[in-house]
């Protein structure tokens, strides 16, 4: 990945400016969803996100820079490819569904909070079908590492797509992807306390087909987390991952 | 141009030497006082000193009157250290519009919390006064370390804090930083999870089932009990000492805040939580004394707006202490 080819901005200082106009009536009347709410913890730790066919379909370009970032990452040269190890950046999505420690799904008003214990990180999905408040700032267009992810229910699935994705993430700790992925994740209980998320990844620029990964989750006792902080591990010269 | 966690950081004041066209609107750092005449749920520790001006309703600060409260004591010599500083910079809002019709609205519980909130006053660089439009009752070795942050400002190097170093700042200047939050509230604890620093601020209901961690953290151990419909929430042993805000009004890390939290609905579609917070520290202060927040109803706000300033910090195209510099110790 080249450095700083996207800065990621934010520009939250304007997030209160304008709301949306009006809330559909069908706000007030949430329908009943699936039940997503929890804490939950990856069954399987990992830091590969494993295709479901056995390999990943890369294209010439995107094998080019798979062993690119194989050469950083043997060098230690962490800055030139994953921010996340070096500046304990957001890993992003779907890289936090990787992360060991545990997380919290909240479901409210529509709307799923993923709240994670590693280092207070948070990622949304808006399944509320309200209309997109207002954005004359365009701040919408500002690539985030987390995208922007829209869901709706599907039976007892919740499909998420995810764009405007910053290309400063990566996959899992070694595949890139570019800023024009789409992220598609199929959600659901496969058990009261088993979630699945089958991951959808598309990116022409460095996949050659749309190719899937299924990570699960096992429910875990509520709990409050520990205040985590990253980047006091990094400075301590620590691991930003904590050893399972 | 300046990015947008820039901005950010202006906002905290991090780059406050360079930022000074920052075109905040015209703010007022006075007393706070709960909006539509709302009255204090509960006594505040810390409440009105003899010969404070009284709050809307009262005589106005400063006017005569035959009737009127006596006039304020001298200020004491730590005070006068504190009033003669420059002043802070004044405070912005970004206006919201109000919640449309149709809207979701908090639960009628008034024990019930959940939802997403925001800051709707102007941004307070300094906590100059408490909510009595009293001076805040500084001892001299807090007006010291003041003044100290507040012409290191000044001077143009100003100082390390948590908010420079991408930390949690503690609950008063998380709270304080007008972006949104959502409560989640459960019968053993609630939790406050914010847009800004991606935080979190614990309050626990049943310490049987989340005793203090044996890792002291930046926000603190947070308990709280009801009282009526006031939430009261006591937050202490701290990581290290907080900044309450942007130009550094002091807490030790041995000071303790009092947060007594109400939801409020008059009636007029615009609910919103008073916060009042006690500050109590001997180390810096003659006497508790307390500042008064409120945070309007915003479900609009519910998606946030990603924030990230781990990528900024550890940026190493931009200098690491981002021209700050260590503060001296005591």
């Amino acid at each position: 990945m080249t450095k700083y080819r996207h800065r990621q901005g934010t520009f939250a200082i304007l997030a209160g400016a304008v709301i949306a106009a009006g809330f559909a009536a069908s706000a007030a009347a949430e329908p009943a969803s699936p039940n997503l709410e929890g804490v939950w913890k990856i069954v399987t730790p990992t830091k590969t996100l494993k295709p479901v066919s056995g390999s990943v379909p890369f294209t010439a370009q995107g094998h080019k820079q798979y062993e690119e970032n194989k050469r950083l990452q043997a060098r230690g040269a962490y800055d030139d490819y994953d921010i996340t190890l070096s500046r304990c950046n957001s890993p992003g999505t779907p890289r936090l569904m990787l992360t060991p420690e545990r997380f919290k799904i909240w479901q409210r008003s529509g709307v799923l909070t993923f709240d994670f214990e590693w280092n207070r990180a948070l990622r949304q999905i808006d399944a509320s079908g309200l209309p997109p408040v207002e954005d004359p700032l365009g701040m919408g267009l500002i690539p985030k590492m987390t995208g922007i992810s829209k869901g709706h229910w599907e039976g007892d699935t919740l499909v998420a797509e995810t764009t405007n994705f910053s290309d400063r993430t990566l996959l899992d700790d070694l595949v890139s992807h570019t800023a024009d992925m789409k992220v598609t994740e199929h959600l659901r209980l496969t058990n009261p306390d088993t979630l699945e998320d089958r991951i959808t990844i598309d990116d022409p620029t460095y996949f050659t087909r749309p190719w899937d990964a299924v990570v699960a989750y096992k429910r875990q006792p509520d709990a409050l987390f520990p205040e985590d902080v990253c980047l006091d591990r990094h400075d301590a010269h620590r691991p930003v991952f904590l050893p399972q | 141009m300046m990015t947008a966690i820039l901005w950010r950081r202006a906002l905290q004041g991090l780059v406050l030497a360079g930022t000074a066209a920052l075109a905040f609107g015209a703010g007022s750092a006075g007393a706070q006082i709960p909006p539509n005449g709302a009255s204090l749920a509960t006594p505040v520790p810390g409440g009105p000193p003899s010969g404070a001006p009284q709050a809307p309703g009262g005589e106005a600060p400063g006017v005569p009157s035959q009737f009127g409260p006596p006039p304020p004591p001298p200020l004491t010599a730590a005070e006068k250290l504190v009033a003669e500083l420059p002043p802070p910079m004044p405070g912005g809002l970004i206006p919201t519009a109000p919640v449309p019709a149709g809207a979701p609205m908090p639960s009628a519980d008034p024990r019930d919390l959940q939802g997403t909130w925001i800051h709707n006053q102007k941004l307070e660089f300094r906590m100059q006064r408490d909510m009595y439009d009293a001076p805040a009752p500084y001892n001299m070795n807090g007006a010291k370390v003041l003044a100290r942050r507040v012409n290191s400002l000044k001077a143009g190097a100003p100082f390390i804090n948590a908010s420079a170093t991408c930390r949690p700042p503690g609950p008063q200047w998380q709270r304080d930083l007008n972006f949104p939050f959502q409560i989640f509230q459960s019968k053993d604890w609630i939790e406050f999870v914010f847009e800004e620093y991606h935080g979190r601020w614990q309050v626990i209901l049943d310490p049987s089932k989340a005793p203090p961690p044996a890792r002291k953290a930046y926000m603190g151990y947070s308990v709280g009990h009801w009282i009526g419909d006031t939430l009261v929430v006591e937050s202490s042993a701290f990581k290290q000492a907080l900044w309450l805000d942007v130009d550094g009004t002091p807490l030790s890390a041995n000071g303790k805040l009092i947060q007594r939290i109400r939801k409020v609905d008059n009636g007029d579609h615009a609910p919103f939580l008073e916060v009042i917070t006690t500050i109590v520290d001997p180390a810096y202060y003659t006497r508790p004394w307390s500042v008064v927040r409120t945070f309007g109803w915003h479900p609009g706000l519910t998606v946030f707006n990603e924030y990230n300033c781990e990528e900024q910090i550890g940026d190493p195209s931009v200098r690491a202490d981002a021209g700050l510099v260590p503060e001296p110790q005591e």
